[in-house]
């Protein structure tokens, strides 16, 4: 499982206040316990008005890179910020995000065309969330379209089919789940990832939800995801899946994960 | 109030869809004033449904079958209202800002507001600030505008709408309300919206207020 590790975003309060305060520390703790939780990426999300985003996308990927060498996930709804951030980065990284709103994918995929940067592309256009599968197969055709037209290759894309939320809507996780299984049909290589924490909006007990969301999805064969690594339960539930789903060989990772104590009951101060 | 509108009451709190339209029509039959049922046995029943959401009682998806409770009971009374009697609290001209696809919470306030007896106009998502203004125009009687901004990137647009509308004419005749995942009050005063509401049951009392 690839995991985009989401506690550096500054729609996080403290986050919010550390950038606010030019508070280095919690970005650095939060960049390592994440690096020790395993996670993948390092998804880094300034949350700012775009003026002042890129040069605060640019203290806080430093900050990050000082602690560890987990590449970066660029996480920016401004395309432009996005790209601005690139040099930033001392390693390919992730771009979160494109899809077919604007010029978004014609920003960002020609600078990322010839380089081992991925893109997460999430299945919507001009006209919003569309609400069906069908429609949101539509959306991924015409990126799909145009990453050919880029040369980007399938596996450096992480296809995002939305998560909406299933107290207001029913069908947010069957969608979803269909969305994966006929997006894997067409490209066994690609990624498919989710910023899952939507589905369980207006909800009681909303880890529940999470957690059942991120094993369903799983198996329809979701295979990236920007969660908490250092969210035990969630991490126990995702290594766990990926064993029963014959993701781990002899069920090593899954035993790694809790010699290392990152699942399982926590080590004793 | 009438044994018959507390029932009415009852079962639009609890959601009961199936049972409110019979339970109306029991009202109507014992000589229950349509008007009364409306507005005690409904919308004073959705504001309570409303709290009980603000305060963490009750979910999302219980307020919405208590609006769709609420729905079915209106079909059954509306006629025995007069014309204007759906609505009649006002008019509020609904919408996501330009460049913003969110629709879940803007769609929530319209909800609440419609059950707090207004009549919502709902332009939909990705409002040109062009649009809302041909709105408030189309509808003179229009009292409340609301803009819904859920990006820190769309937040300019939320500006520039509020801006544009305080332009116009009709400025002094309309209040404009504003919300959103990253909008704070501050926010809402530093562009010159008259209200912020962090909430959809929040933003129906505010709605009420200020439309009397």
């Amino acid at each position: 499982m690839i995991i985009i590790g989401e506690k550096i975003n500054g729609s996080i309060p403290p986050v919010a206040k550390a950038i606010a305060e030019k508070d280095g520390e919690l970005i650095k703790h939060r960049a390592k316990i994440q690096a020790d939780a395993n996670a993948t990426y390092i998804d880094c999300c300034a949350s700012v008005p775009e003026d002042v985003e890129v040069e605060t996308l640019h203290w806080m990927i430093d900050l990050i890179q000082e602690v560890t060498d987990v590449p970066i996930c660029i996480d920016s709804p401004s395309q432009y910020s996005c790209i601005a951030a690139i040099p930033f980065c001392k390693k390919p990284g992730l771009i979160n995000s494109v899809s077919m709103e604007g010029n978004k994918i014609e920003t960002i995929f020609p600078v990322i065309a010839d380089t081992k940067w991925e893109c997460v592309a999430l299945l919507c256009d001009d006209k919003g969330i569309p609400d069906s599968v069908e429609r949101r197969m539509e959306v991924f055709g015409n990126i799909m379209e145009k990453a050919k037209e880029y040369g980007i290759a399938p596996s450096r894309l992480h296809i995002d089919p939305l998560v909406v939320t299933l107290s207001t809507d029913e069908e947010a996780f069957t969608t979803f789940a269909e969305c994966c299984r006929q997006i894997k049909a067409q490209y066994p290589d690609i990624h498919i990832t989710s910023g899952l924490s939507n589905i369980s909006f207006g909800l009681p007990v909303r880890k529940y939800i999470n957690q059942v969301f991120m094993v369903l999805s799983m198996n329809a064969g979701m295979d990236s995801a920007i969660v908490d690594p250092t969210n035990r339960d969630m991490l126990g539930m995702i290594y766990a899946a990926d064993a029963l789903l014959q993701n781990d060989e002899y069920c090593l990772e899954y035993i790694g994960a809790y010699r290392e104590g990152l699942i399982g009951p926590a080590p004793k101060a | 109030m009438s044994q018959q509108i507390q029932a009415v009451a009852d079962a639009v709190c609890a959601g009961k869809a199936k049972l409110v339209g019979g339970l109306v029509q029991e009202a109507l039959d014992a000589g229950c004033n349509p008007t009364e049922i409306l507005n005690v046995g409904m919308i004073d029943a959705m504001s309570i449904v409303g709290e009980k959401f603000k305060n963490n009682e009750i979910f999302v998806p219980e307020m919405l079958v208590a609006a769709r409770a609420m729905k079915k009971g209106v079909e059954v009374l509306k006629p025995h209202l007069g014309a204007d009697s759906t609505g009649a609290a006002g008019k509020m001209i609904l919408g996501t800002v330009a460049g913003d696809l969110h629709d879940i919470g803007k769609n929530l306030v319209g909800m609440m507001i419609e059950s707090a007896g207004f009549e919502v106009i709902d332009l939909g998502v990705d409002v040109p600030i062009e649009k809302f203004i041909e709105a408030v125009k189309e509808n003179p009687d229009a009292k409340l505008v609301g803009c819904s901004a859920l990006l820190t990137t769309t937040m300019p647009a939320l500006r520039d709408t509020v801006a544009a509308l305080g332009e116009q004419d009709f400025r002094g005749n309309i209040k404009i309300m504003v919300g959103g995942a990253p909008i704070t009050q501050e926010f809402a005063d530093e562009i010159g919206a008259d209200a912020y509401t962090a909430d959809a049951a929040s933003a129906a009392q505010k709605a009420k207020e200020l439309a009397s």
